[in-house]
């Protein structure tokens, strides 16, 4: 089949506006998308205090957490302190 | 049976493969090693021209049975999951299941970009007829410029299977040159100053959006061109593993173990199809050629639409994002963050950048599903599937059986 270089451009210009045209249809569904269901950030629970004279069990973790951070950052227990304790 | 020891010795000597090498096959055993190479000692798309190059091994040596022609051999089984459009659609896939479609969905704009990249395509197409081809070559050779190796590999399979294997040599071995092609260009059509923007953070999308996506994707897109539903399917059924939440096991198989099964089959029959006879012609200097310009105009076509909407937007948009639109996830855009950071080392364009380079990936897809619209013969997919009939049998008796298993373990 002999091909001339005109039915070649020819070609690439109905491509590429059939792609653009998909393309464009996209951009339009997600603007809508975005609209109808717009980003909520997950609520996160609140913070719990960690009171000095807490008694319960909490106090065996914060002991933990801190003589593991201790040791990764190479410094002493007193030279930093644990305020809270977020739970997911 | 006379038994004689010259006769015999002749006769053993015969049998090797050396007295069937030609000179195609020293070269193009040659060229496996030089795949090798180059996948090994300078780690060019190793994934691919590792097991490529020793496919391509393989299949020159002669009498061993390897090549994709010799009906029976390994090889050849491998190639037929190329020849009935299985393994391209199943990389897609694993690529869906890798992709984050997020940075896409936070500028839907860029979708544009990855639109103008496919200008690399066309630019070919019509550089291929000027040199020759026929429209069905011209398409599978353009087609390189979307960047995507199993695009290509799907497009050639359908269009042009005589010129599977310089094709896809070609397109793999120019998007692991990406750093090395684009930044010249992207730093020629640009000024300082373009290069220097810093492009706002984009915003957070919600969930239900990244799941509803992959499947107005399909729809849409499948609906207008159905002949690239093979492809664009997978990725988006990739995708949705990934962003459904509900299928952790398929999401982690499809982006680990079953992408990784399916390069090496794929690579290796690719490897398989790549003998004296197929590669060692004019076509192939022509093909690599083309590839280069198909790369490079798709860069530029990215860069140069990358400015118009940078205009557009009152310089909101940096320049160096149009590049990523040819697709090569993730090279592309991370080629747009070292030219952006060598502008400016505190401009992070990276996210901005896998918009407009996932965008290339559906893109490069649409592109194929046109040129199959176009130059495609549906019925010869379909007479395929019907050839297949015999090897894989009537699926009726197989579907009664699970009917019957189900029965059993409901009783």
């Amino acid at each position: 089949m002999e091909v001339s270089v005109s039915a070649a451009v020819n070609v690439s210009i109905l491509a590429l506006s059939v792609i653009f045209t998909v393309l464009i249809v996209l951009i339009f569904t997600i603007k809508i998308l975005v609209k109808l269901v717009p980003y909520k950030a997950p609520t996160v629970p609140p913070a719990r205090a960690v009171s000095a004279g807490n008694s319960t069990g909490q106090d065996d973790q914060v002991a933990a957490i801190t003589a593991t951070l201790a040791a990764h950052m190479q410094k002493r227990p007193d030279e930093f302190r644990i305020v809270n304790i977020q739970t997911h | 049976m006379e038994f004689s020891f010259s006769s015999s010795a002749l006769k053993i000597a015969n049998s090797t493969a050396f007295s069937s090498l030609e000179s195609g096959d020293v070269i193009m055993l040659g060229v496996a090693c030089v795949l090798i190479y180059l996948a090994i000692w300078k780690k060019f798309e190793p994934l691919l021209l590792l097991p490529m190059g020793f496919g391509c091994l393989l299949a020159n040596i002669p009498m061993s049975m390897m090549a994709s022609t010799d009906t029976g051999g390994l090889l050849n089984f491998f190639y037929q999951g190329i020849k009935h459009e299985v393994l391209p659609p199943l990389i897609f896939m694993g690529v869906g299941a890798l992709t984050d479609f997020g940075p896409l969905l936070a500028n839907p704009s860029t979708f544009l970009l990855g639109a103008a990249a496919q200008i690399g395509v066309y630019t070919t197409l019509v550089g291929a007829v000027f040199l020759g081809f026929n429209m069905q070559e011209a398409s599978a050779i353009g087609i390189i410029g979307g960047a995507d190796g199993p695009t290509s590999i799907f497009l050639a399979s359908k269009l042009a299977p005589h010129l599977l294997a310089p094709i896809a040599v070609a397109a793999y071995s120019y998007m692991s040159l990406v750093p090395l092609i684009q930044p010249p260009i992207m730093k020629l059509l640009t000024t300082e100053k373009e290069r220097k923007i810093k492009m706002e953070q984009l915003k957070p999308i919600s969930q239900t959006v990244k799941i509803v996506f992959p499947v107005t994707v399909t729809i849409v897109c499948c609906l207008m061109l159905p002949g690239v539903t093979p492809l664009l399917g997978m990725l988006m059924l990739g995708n949705l593993f990934r962003e459904s939440g509900v299928t952790a096991r398929l999401h982690e198989t499809a982006e680990t173990h079953l992408i990784n099964i399916v390069t090496i089959l794929l690579a290796l029959a690719v490897g398989s199809s790549m003998t004296a006879q197929s590669f060692l012609q004019w076509q192939t200097i022509k093909i690599i050629v083309l590839g280069l310009l198909a790369f490079t105009f798709a860069t530029a076509g990215g860069v140069i639409f990358g400015k118009i909407m940078c205009k557009f937007t009152g310089g909101k948009v940096n320049p160096l994002i149009g590049s990523a639109g040819v697709s090569a996830v993730p090279m592309a855009a991370r080629v747009s963050q070292k030219v952006g950071s060598e502008a400016d080392s505190s401009n992070f364009l990276l996210m901005h950048a896998m918009g407009p380079n996932v965008a290339g990936v559906i893109g490069s897809a649409v592109a194929a599903g046109v040129f199959l619209s176009l130059f495609g013969d549906v019925s010869t997919g379909l007479d395929s599937h019907a050839a297949l009939a015999p090897v894989i049998g009537n699926p009726e008796p197989g579907i009664r059986a699970i009917a019957t298993v189900v029965d059993v373990i409901k009783q």
